[in-house]
């Protein structure tokens, strides 16, 4: 699992990727250039990038007994 | 020991590599699972499916992908025929695109006061909203942006084309967002 943390360019790329457009189209250009005078799209994207980060934290554990009992269905042994 | 010689140990009977492959993936087999189905119990027993589906057809795994995306794909069917199980569920339709993105609501992220997702307050808004996702939606987001997959993998874990991967995912994306800024705002 990558827990590198959202880029701007990440968020362009999806924009981009999205409107299926290149980073470099004029488009995109243009929407990179939208993005970084309009407050509004800057707190969309922000909250955005801070659900994905909430998503990607929220982890569980493997219990111990989980491991066991896998271990157990598949007749397999640890070995350390 | 590299995974490919691990691979191929395993393949030719080598129990010991298996149970190593086993152990170098079950957490994230485990929480991936947790995180679409949302359930300790049900995660376990899509774990235990999917390392059973491995054991059985590792033979068949060529090479040409990823181990993990190879069973990310197997994970993810068992996620996906579990959740056919209870059809009677029913999801959030995403089918109106616009609608998704209209500000409906102006709650202020930076006022939050239990942003760790150590809160478990938060892990209920998070539950919450995801799980009115249908599963095939859930996937898409979380192998794409939670695990980190490339939308090319996550087409191929999903067996979707790239241009509906992209589609669920943008749509899944600013829903899960709009579930959030509404949750937050009370």
């Amino acid at each position: 699992m990558k827990e590198d943390k959202v880029t701007c360019k990440d968020v362009m790329q999806h924009i981009c990727e999205s409107l299926r457009e290149d980073l470099n189209s004029e488009r995109c250009i243009a929407i990179k250039k939208h993005l970084d005078e309009c407050s509004g799209c800057q707190n969309y994207v922000q909250t955005v990038e801070l659900t994905i980060d909430y998503y990607r934290k929220y982890n569980v554990k493997l219990p111990k007994e989980s491991h066991d009992r896998l271990m157990k269905f598949l007749d397999l042994e640890d070995s350390d | 020991m590299e995974e490919t010689e691990l691979i191929a140990l395993a393949q030719a009977g080598d129990k010991q590599a298996l149970a190593k492959l086993v152990k170098n993936y079950e957490q994230t087999i485990y929480n991936f699972a947790f995180k679409i189905c949302r359930d300790k119990n049900k995660a376990e027993h899509i774990m235990q499916e999917t390392f059973f589906s491995m054991v059985k057809s590792l033979y068949q795994f060529d090479g040409n992908s990823k181990l993990s995306t190879w069973l990310y794909r197997i994970v993810s069917n068992h996620c996906l025929m579990l959740a056919r199980k209870f059809k009677n569920r029913s999801f959030v339709s995403l089918d109106d695109e616009d609608g998704l993105y209209e500000e409906k609501y102006a709650a202020d992220w930076n006022t939050i006061p239990y942003k760790s997702t150590e809160n478990e307050e938060l892990k209920v808004i998070l539950d919450e909203a995801i799980e009115k996702l249908s599963p095939e939606y859930r996937m898409v987001f979380l192998l794409r942006d939670v695990e980190g997959l490339s939308t090319e993998e996550t087409a191929q874990a999903t067996e979707l084309s790239v241009p509906a991967v992209k589609s669920r995912l943008h749509r899944a994306r600013a829903f899960l967002r709009n579930e959030l800024n509404q949750a937050f705002q009370k």
